[in-house]
């Protein structure tokens, strides 16, 4: 017969046993810890929310405290100028869709990585199921372990510590993107740029060495050469990316037409290729 | 024996435990306790006698959710699901009601809390080995509590309707998305359309307040129940408790199961 489940039904029969005669009764010996902590987690919790709150100045309701806003800005869909962030526990999330590149192995980041996390948490007691309990005759499962809580612990920290570039400083590299990709001369493609410094493309695109690299998005420096759409087929693609399959960006319709085209020209500029000049290729998509 | 009259404290006793009584044999059947001797074997059931404070994570989390229910459910009382007046509502709440910002603050902060418990929880009982035979089905519904609660958080994130709930969730959903197959097909269904607005902003409140926290209370009590039913596992240091030491096969060393003398190493109070 199956030796193990023999032992481990004969271990439970033990320690059934011997909790009836050597315990003691939850009432009042455990409950009284468990009360003492239950106490000490509701005054963990009221501490943090007064915290909050009086660490915030009163003349200025909207700044920042010790322990962050008491609320921020309006949502407004409009101005795609916002770096998200998740809440502290997502930062692992949010970091490893960094180390994923955009669009071959994305989806290892969104879903095959922390699917493979979760169905491993779930597996557990089946893969690990020697009876032995004590943690330094379980070497195997502590080293996992240990390891686990090392990457979580990177991973949040790297999370929390990623910077994004500010607006303001993107848009002071336009005329030198405009010098050195050939549009300076083009004034509607010079706006395109700065459309493109401002909304939040760089957030998770680079472009000439600035921005960030975020969900593994390319890098646009030479994008009107590589995937030559034409103004109105990088506007259109802008507008709603999803249309073209990629439901990872976010769609930007809310910019209107006018801006969607001046980005469209930036893009389409961008890799040495001014539609002005007639060194371009057939623009597809037009 | 002669029937001896009932003594006035008899009767007091009588009186007093009527309605515990009436309700014990209104919830028991022939052989099965009812709700009365279910408490009562809940508070007195033997728990092994060198747990201590290690074991008491499970309770404490178990508080964070309830802190999170009690002020989730005021919160709702003023909270406006709605994209024009959601932002406001919690403007109001905050610096306008008696102990709003208090009540908002604990379900903010509460919220940590009860994910940061979790996780220490499930390090105590990854420790103590507590998810090995026979408890491994309370370790998977531990792991859907943790799962559901992150859940949890992410619905409740989008609520505040401010700038940072409103990117973070674009960014959330669009992730998603990703997903092989039915990722789009989730996405459309997250957020109500192709884009974040009115019905997203119902759906996640809807969520938030209802669908999870519902499984939640499911889930943690299906889990305090296994806890209770199979028995609070013992430390893994316990002399006595900590599984069948390595050598002869179980029906040779039955000499080992035979209960110990009592208080035999092991430490009580």
């Amino acid at each position: 017969m199956n030796r193990r489940l023999e032992e481990r039904r004969a271990y439970y029969a033990r320690y059934k046993r011997n909790v009836k005669t050597n315990g003691k009764p939850f009432f009042p010996w455990a409950m009284f810890e468990d009360t003492v902590m239950s106490l000490l987690v509701v005054c963990v919790i009221v501490a943090l929310a007064v915290i909050w709150k009086f660490s915030t100045p009163h003349e200025d309701p909207g700044s920042s405290g010790w322990l962050g806003k008491l609320y921020d800005e309006k949502a407004d869909p409009g101005t795609t100028n916002f770096v998200p962030r998740p809440d502290w526990y997502f930062y692992f999330l949010f970091y490893l869709l960094r180390i994923f590149k955009w669009p071959d192995s994305v989806v290892l980041g969104t879903v095959g990585v922390p699917t493979i996390a979760l169905l491993l948490l779930i597996a557990l007691p089946f893969i690990d199921v020697g009876t032995e309990r004590r943690p330094l005759r379980r070497p195997v499962a502590m080293t996992a372990a240990i390891l686990t809580i090392i990457t979580m612990g990177v991973l949040t920290y790297k999370g929390a510590t990623a910077k994004e570039p500010l607006a303001a400083e993107n848009l002071v590299l336009v005329p030198q993107w405009a010098q050195k990709q050939g549009y300076a001369d083009n004034p509607v493609a010079v706006d395109g740029a700065k459309i493109f410094a401002q909304v939040g493309c760089m957030n998770c695109h680079t472009y000439e060495g600035a921005g960030t690299s975020n969900l593994g998005a390319p890098d646009l420096s030479s994008i009107g050469k590589t995937s030559n759409r034409g103004v109105a087929g990088f506007a259109d693609y802008v507008s709603n990316p999803s249309k073209f399959g990629n439901n990872v960006m976010p769609q930007f319709q809310d910019l209107g037409a006018d801006n969607l085209r001046k980005l469209g020209t930036f893009l389409q500029s961008s890799g040495n290729c001014n539609p002005k000049t007639s060194n371009c290729p057939a623009a597809g998509g037009q | 024996m002669a029937k001896s009259k009932p003594t006035r404290v008899d009767q007091v006793v009588y009186l007093l435990t009527y309605p515990l009584n009436w309700l014990e044999e209104r919830t028991s059947s022939p052989g099965h306790s009812g709700l009365i001797g279910g408490i009562k074997y809940f508070l007195f059931r033997k728990v092994p006698g060198d747990i201590s404070w290690g074991n008491t994570l499970g309770s404490a989390a178990l508080t964070a959710f309830i802190v999170q229910a009690v002020t989730g459910v005021i919160l709702a009382m003023y909270y406006k699901p709605d994209p024009n007046s959601a932002y406001e509502s919690i403007r109001h709440i905050t610096d306008d009601l008696w102990a709003g910002w208090l009540v908002r603050g604990m379900h903010r902060w509460g919220a940590s809390v009860f994910i940061i418990l979790l996780f220490l929880h499930m390090g105590r009982v990854f420790l103590y080995g507590a998810y090995k035979y026979p408890r491994e089905l309370n370790w998977i519904i531990g792991v859907l509590i943790l799962l559901l609660g992150m859940l949890e958080g992410f619905f409740g994130y989008l609520l505040p309707w401010d700038q940072t709930a409103y990117w973070a969730t674009v960014v959330g959903v669009n992730l998603q998305a990703t997903g092989p197959f039915v990722g789009p097909f989730l996405g459309d269904v997250l957020r109500g359309g192709a884009e974040i607005g009115p019905d997203t902003l119902a759906r996640f409140y809807s969520l938030h307040m209802l669908v999870i926290p519902g499984a939640l209370a499911a889930l943690i009590g299906l889990h305090l129940w296994l806890v209770v039913r199979i028995g609070v596992g013992s430390p893994p240091w316990s002399p006595l408790e900590s599984g069948p030491e390595p050598g002869p096969p179980p029906a040779e060393r039955k000499g080992l199961v035979t209960p110990a003398p009592r208080g035999a190493g092991v430490r009580r109070r």
